[in-house]
């Protein structure tokens, strides 16, 4: 590789900290007590080179305190390394901190120029960029209120704003795509595509290992301050995900930190290599497609679900207030035992309206050794005129799921009666002192 | 060089950090920037109270005598004592965000001076209006000796915001540093108050040749002793590159520090 193609090169890199027994700093401590002021030397990272080209995202991951978020400062420039140095091609933004400089009296345009300086952007450059932040933020009608007065949400989104737009040629990302609500994540997250798209090269520190799947090109594991494995992320990912699970399983320790995000995302690899084994191409592809709205560790699979009005008849649409009865189908790939089966209705803007499962309708737990089913009978459905989707799901342990599939099927409801609302609920009239004329009596 | 070069490209960030520290200084307050004239204008309404009534001192005019030093000693204090603690009080931005750490001890004293200079806007209306008459050379004089002076403390705010980030103790003890070389320095009385036989050792003090050129032209109204003023001027870039040298040393390990 040429070297101008180079962003970023580590050579040898290392990091001391001083770990403090006691940190007495004061006069009386560092004359009195000379000894007292004692310190261990904690090497962090111990020698790393690596090249990050022009153009390149990559993730760094390891476990809490193995060095990446150490790494990230040295490049940045906010540490200095002890040893080795760093080397960069272009201007460096760390997205390290949000907000930076933020004075809570002043405006969100005056709080855009602070925040945008600390960047080192000059006067022009931010000029500029004004417009493009302030439609970013979506915040154009309050820019010019103090920012105390914004709610935390619309404070994060003004410092994502101003930090996403600097324009950088190597972006250093640490766990903060965790920013507003889900539509401005989604709209970050294209904007980072976007960024990545134009080239620029990307670094980012996340627990959440698919999502550096989902946009990096290159996962770096750092492991007690040595690269331990460096490649195409998926590759990289489950060799970390063993070690970690060998780790904990050596020490018998359960309570050893692993995020649940690594348990789920073990137990999804496994099911989809399961469900591989077992499904023709066509089958496959349109798992794959959906991929997003199933999950599970797969050792027993849902088949099929039919919905009926109680007679063989299959059948989508029901009147409000009868009967609906979802009979799933499953099939056994390995014994569970202690599984829970659920149900879940939504809305089409995925609003929840209601779950309930067997463990909570005080069911005993199940054994699944053989292919079987079970039905769910919905007595007098109440939910009123619409389109909803149906979710079912077979887990077990704790809550581990086994086959969760997320809208897996739409029923349709309809009625003849006028009332409205969400549901029809179950009620009656009475009448004191009034006379009702010409009518059926509400019959 | 290519540190400086960084720094001027940093110089939106000091302007930003100079603003918000003028602009916030006063939030909130009824009147305001109003602030930056009405607080010399009441100091020096109470040491003319002091000096004129109470102490009387035998100086002519005293409140403008010391007035006109005053003003420049509190900037110049200022830069020690709260220029030692600039880099502590900005740690969250050190520990997260990369830039040249010198911007914030520079902004820190570029904000007290650009207050001294509006302070200098009363001085200079209060000594016209006490029938001093400066010399054209004395006015040509005065942006020279606030650019040392500048210099002067910018290089001290270097050196003290770095070490105070290794020994907090500093702090505390610039404060009475701050007290005790504002009394060995001929601020509220004249240099002929001081012993013969301590005035060599007086003498050494660098604030003071730059004290007497403000005097010379905003009390005396005559233009200030040349060999006194490049006398300061030597003494301040002096101070200043020693500033330099001392905080790019000690500003490698800040963010592990703080």
């Amino acid at each position: 590789m040429p070297e101008n193609q180079v962003a970023i090169k580590v050579t040898n890199l290392a990091k001391n900290f001083k770990v403090y027994y006691d940190k007495g700093r004061s006069l009386k401590d560092v004359i009195l007590f000379r000894n007292r002021n004692r310190h261990d030397v904690r090497q962090v990272l111990k020698g790393v080179t690596f090249d990050i080209n022009k153009g390149e995202a990559v993730g760094l991951i390891g476990h809490n305190g193995c060095g990446k978020s150490t790494l990230l400062k040295l490049i940045s420039g906010i540490l200095y390394p002890d040893q080795g140095d760093v080397k960069i091609n272009g201007r460096v933004s760390s997205l390290l901190e949000l907000g930076a400089g933020f004075h809570p009296d002043m405006s969100g345009r005056e709080n855009i120029y602070i925040n945008a300086s600390i960047f080192g952007l000059s006067k022009k450059e931010i000029d500029a960029r004004l417009q493009d932040i302030i439609d970013f933020s979506e915040l154009a009608e309050f820019i010019d209120n103090p920012v105390r007065t914004y709610s935390s949400g619309m404070y994060m989104r003004l410092a994502f704003s101003v930090a996403i737009n600097v324009d950088a040629e190597v972006l250093l990302i640490d766990e903060i795509l965790a920013v507003g609500d889900a539509n401005f994540q989604a709209k970050c997250f294209s904007k980072l595509q976007e960024i990545k798209a134009k080239g620029t090269t990307i670094v980012i520190v996340s627990h959440s290992l698919s999502q550096i799947e989902q946009f990096c090109t290159r996962s770096i594991w750092i492991h007690e301050g040595l690269i331990k494995a460096d490649g195409i992320p998926i590759d990289v990912h489950s060799q970390y995900l063993e070690y970690m699970n060998e780790l904990r399983e050596k020490s018998g320790d359960s309570s050893l930190e692993i995020p649940a995000e690594y348990l789920a995302y073990m137990q999804e690899k496994r099911y989809k290599e399961n469900l591989r084994l077992s499904m023709t191409s066509e089958q496959q592809a349109e798992i794959e497609k959906n991929k997003a709205f199933r999950w599970g560790s797969g050792e027993v699979q849902i088949t099929s679900i039919s919905v009926t009005a109680g007679d063989d008849k299959e059948c989508r649409l029901f009147e409000v207030g009868t009967d609906v009865y979802f009979k799933v189908k499953y099939k056994v790939n390995k014994p569970i035992y202690d599984a829970v089966f659920g149900i879940g209705f939504f809305r089409n803007s995925g609003e929840n309206l209601y779950g309930t499962n067997t463990r909570i309708d005080n069911y005993g737990k199940f054994d699944i050794t053989e292919d079987g089913e079970f039905t769910i009978i919905i007595r007098n459905i109440n939910l009123m005129p619409d389109q909803y989707t149906v979710s079912f799901s077979i887990e077990y342990g704790q809550g581990i799921p086994v086959d969760y599939w997320k809208d897996a099927l739409k029923i349709d409801t309809f009625t003849s009666i006028m009332d409205v609302g969400g549901f029809r609920l179950n009620h009656d009239w009475e009448f004191k002192g009034s006379k009702e004329l010409e009518g059926n009596g509400g019959k | 060089m290519s540190r400086l070069k960084e720094i001027f490209e940093y110089r939106q960030m000091i302007t930003s950090m100079v603003r918000r520290d003028l602009r916030g200084r006063y939030k909130g307050s009824v009147l305001g920037f109003m602030w930056t004239f009405i607080n010399p204008l009441l100091q020096l309404l109470v040491y003319n109270m002091v000096f004129s009534i109470i102490l009387r001192a035998g100086i002519e005019k005293f409140y403008l005598y010391l007035f006109v030093a005053l003003i420049p000693w509190l900037f110049f204090s200022a830069s020690i004592t709260g220029g030692s603690v600039s880099i502590i009080s900005q740690k969250d931005l050190i520990k997260k965000i990369y830039f040249p750490r010198e911007v914030i001890p520079i902004s820190y004293v570029t904000a007290a001076f650009v207050n001294m200079m509006l302070s200098f806007i009363v001085v200079l209306a209060v000594s016209f209006a006490s029938g001093v008459r400066p010399t054209v050379g004395g006015i040509l004089c005065l942006p020279v000796i606030m650019i040392v002076e500048y210099i002067m403390a910018l290089g001290i705010a270097f050196i003290s915001s770095a070490l105070t980030v290794y020994f907090r103790d500093l702090e505390h003890i610039l404060g009475i540093i701050a007290m005790a070389w504002m009394y060995a320095t001929p601020i509220c009385y004249p240099e002929s108050y001081v012993p013969e036989k301590y005035l060599s050792l007086y003498r050494l003090n660098p604030v003071t040749p730059m004290v007497n050129a403000y005097r010379d032209v905003l009390y005396y109204g005559q233009t200030p002793d040349l060999k006194n003023l490049g006398l300061a001027t030597v003494i301040g870039v002096v101070t200043l590159l020693i500033g330099v040298l001392v905080f790019g040393k000690l500003q490698k390990h800040f963010a592990e520090e703080l």
